[in-house]
């Protein structure tokens, strides 16, 4: 589990030192670009992402104290909160279009979805593996004693949560 | 304090900082100062994911330590590229012409 989650990690180390280097030699862009971004947006993510984190982290309690049908309820309400990621980028993708903040849109853009298509990717992966906890915690698969599987998505999940509360401040803070 | 009491206000001190960082970033102010302040939230946020929401403090002590390297690594480079970018750019200017 944790090698996977390493590299992840050295995957968005390594795009995180390419943005740090465009943005020292494209100050200005980089300065004017979260004025182009919806803050909005950028913060719906974060709290989609932190919530859907929450629960996760509270059926994965759920589940140490043998209480199944709690724990399918907070993956489940997980589940959909982790959806609203994707579905906050299908209007945040409309109205950057809109705007004509398209692959040609200059250097802060270009990063902005390099790192970001680069995480909604992880987070795809993250949706589909907790379709497939959901599935086993619903056919018993996993008890008090034993839910490692459980526990190896939480991780991964809190850690892709993680690189998402590095990825909001760089792209819509740092002005 | 149950465990999951402890979860619930993580995250609901993850929310409050999510609402007030994003204050901080919407203020004109000195570029060092924004980034310091945006750094201490990211850092304080990331803290709390890694110990309420991650458990890292139940990890192999290697892990734990290079986890947390990285969380505390991004808040300081936020810090240092925003202060020293030229000297960055003057380095890396030769890497990438």
């Amino acid at each position: 589990m944790w090698v996977g989650i390493f590299c992840e990690i050295t995957e968005f180390a390594l795009l995180f030192a390419v943005f740090f280097v465009a943005r020292a030699h494209h100050p200005e862009a980089f300065r004017a670009g979260p004025d182009q971004l919806s803050l909005l947006a950028g913060t719906g993510y974060t709290l989609m992402l932190l919530t859907s984190g929450w629960c996760v982290a509270r059926a994965l309690h759920a589940m140490r104290r043998s209480d199944r049908t709690a724990c399918l309820r907070w993956m489940l309400a997980g589940f959909v909160f982790g959806l609203g990621y994707p579905a906050i980028k299908i209007f945040e993708l409309q109205r950057n279009f809109a705007l004509g903040l398209d692959g040609d849109a200059g250097v802060f853009i270009v990063s902005y979805y390099y790192l970001t298509f680069t995480h909604l990717v992880h987070v795809f992966w993250g949706l589909l593996g907790m379709l497939w906890v959901i599935a086993r915690t619903g056919f018993g698969a996993y008890t008090a004693e034993e839910h490692s599987g459980l526990e190896a998505f939480a991780c991964y999940w809190h850690v892709t949560d993680m690189i998402w509360l590095m990825i909001f401040p760089l792209f819509y803070l740092l002005g | 304090m149950s465990s999951e009491r402890r979860i619930d206000l993580a995250w609901l001190m993850l929310v409050l900082l999510s609402v007030g960082g994003a204050g901080i970033g919407s203020t004109d102010g000195n570029a060092v100062l924004v980034a310091v302040g945006v750094s201490v939230v990211m850092a304080i946020k990331l803290r709390l994911v890694c110990s309420y929401f991650l458990e890292l403090h139940e990890a192999h002590p290697r892990i734990r330590r290079a986890v947390m390297t990285f969380c505390h690594g991004m808040p300081v480079l936020v810090i240092l590229t925003t202060a020293f970018g030229d000297t960055l750019s003057r380095l890396t200017g030769a890497l990438i012409g």
